[in-house]
């Protein structure tokens, strides 16, 4: 890592956003992909038990909710935001990926391999981050604590299993497109010199 | 509005009790048709009216509830987007929450309410199409080709980052299939391998990254120049 981190040191705030901004895509794309699955296999009784949004463990986090409140927030408090609800899911993704071995879910085996490859670019995601932040100095490093707090594992029976499983995911799905937003409004200030791609 | 809801319903059995099976009975159960965002800002919901004979005159209302809230709202505005729709404007638009919609329809005989639909706006944007589609017809030692130029819809707001927009666009040669081509991020390309004398009608259509796509915009008709064929000026001489 810290011989990745050395690289990047030399790369340019506008090709790290770039990058960075490719790898919270995939994320989105990776979540999105999975709760379309899920939610084509939860039988509607599921749908009734699950948690409403506003119990996922980041919805304490104040976050901008429109355009305009996000075009007004800082560059360091974007990448602050973004940094704090991408570490709030290292602990969860590690259970995601390790219960989905377990999961009474058509195609589990495909879900599994896709939750490696979530913990994968969620990882290298933060480590761009740290580099990132460290360029971008203190205020940009400030990080939220938003603890988990739903236990080791996702439930005793199969279906409690089921319904926690697509709620930790849905609770993913819609963090990881705010994470994604934020970089993209972030790249796009960054990258005044090549207009064509906002 | 569970109270609400609650209430129709007992009147309805009240009513349907009372009235024999003529057009004189409550309207049918309308039903939440889609609900789009042309730019991640503001959002508009359709729904479809009942297709029983309307002689009681229905109308129709729709209400909602955001996530963390127990505020039933109803519809701010119900002209613009046309009938049988309702427009969110910015200031009634919150990305990352949750809105739960719910559609009643009205006559003198009793109301009907639509199946509850959860809408984010961070999932339902289909952006307008592109604008200014412009086809030029550029030549180099290579021959002749078509470069394609457009605009994202004015609508979405790229220069801020705030929607990113990819696109794909397509051509037809007289009598031979569509053939697509992704052009991502980019707002050109080039169409090489001319057909000589051949007429294209070409047309293009953008996504956001996590979106559906647009239509297809209007089509641009383009020919490309006759050509000799290599070699020919040997026979013509």
């Amino acid at each position: 890592v810290l011989s990745i981190m050395a690289a990047c040191q030399a790369v340019p705030v506008g090709d790290l956003l770039d990058r960075a901004s490719q790898r919270s895509d995939t994320l989105h794309s990776i979540s999105t992909s999975l709760t379309h699955h899920m939610d084509s296999h939860l039988p509607s009784v599921g749908r009734l038990l699950m948690p409403r949004p506003n119990m996922c463990h980041t919805s304490s986090l104040q976050t901008p909710n429109d355009k305009e409140q996000t075009l007004s927030v800082s560059e360091a408090e974007l990448m602050s935001l973004a940094r704090s609800l991408l570490q709030a899911w290292v602990h969860p993704l590690l259970i995601l990926s390790q219960e989905s071995g377990s999961l009474p879910a058509p195609a589990q085996g495909l879900v599994s391999t896709r939750l490696l490859e979530l913990l994968d670019h969620a990882s290298s995601l933060q480590d761009g981050l740290d580099v990132l932040s460290s360029k971008m100095g203190p205020a940009s490093q400030y990080l939220s604590y938003l603890p988990y707090h739903g236990g080791p594992g996702l439930g005793e029976d199969n279906p409690s299993k089921l319904v926690n499983f697509h709620f930790l995911l849905s609770c993913f799905r819609r963090d990881s497109h705010k994470i994604d937003s934020f970089l993209k409004v972030l790249r796009c200030r960054a990258a005044k010199s090549r207009p064509e791609s906002c | 509005m569970g109270r609400a809801v609650g209430a129709a319903l007992f009147f309805l059995t009240l009513l349907n009790t009372a009235t024999s099976e003529t057009d004189y009975s409550p309207p049918g159960r309308p039903k939440l048709s889609s609900c789009l965002s042309r730019d991640k800002e503001t959002f508009t919901c359709w729904w479809a009216p009942s297709d029983r004979d309307d002689a009681l005159r229905t109308t129709y209302a729709l209400y909602y509830l955001k996530e963390s809230s127990d505020v039933v709202y109803t519809c701010p505005d119900y002209r613009t987007a046309g009938p049988n729709s309702c427009y969110f404007n910015k200031n009634n638009t919150s990305i990352w929450v949750n809105y739960n919609i719910t559609v009643a329809a009205t006559n003198a005989r009793g109301s009907n309410f639509s199946e509850p639909v959860v809408v984010d706006v961070a999932y339902i944007v289909q952006p307008h199409t592109p604008e200014n589609l412009t086809v030029v017809v550029l030549g180099d030692k290579d021959g002749t080709f078509f470069r394609v130029s457009w605009e994202p819809p004015r609508k979405a707001d790229t220069r801020s980052g705030w929607i990113t927009l990819i696109y794909e666009l397509r051509a037809k040669l007289d009598g031979a299939d569509w053939e697509e081509h992704f052009a991502g991020q980019q707002k050109m390309f080039n169409i090489f391998s001319l057909r000589s004398g051949g007429t294209y009608r070409i047309q293009v259509r953008c996504k956001p990254i996590h979106g559906f796509w647009s239509e297809w915009s209007p089509t641009v008709n383009v020919t490309a120049p006759y050509a000799l064929p290599l070699g020919s000026s040997m026979w013509i001489l």
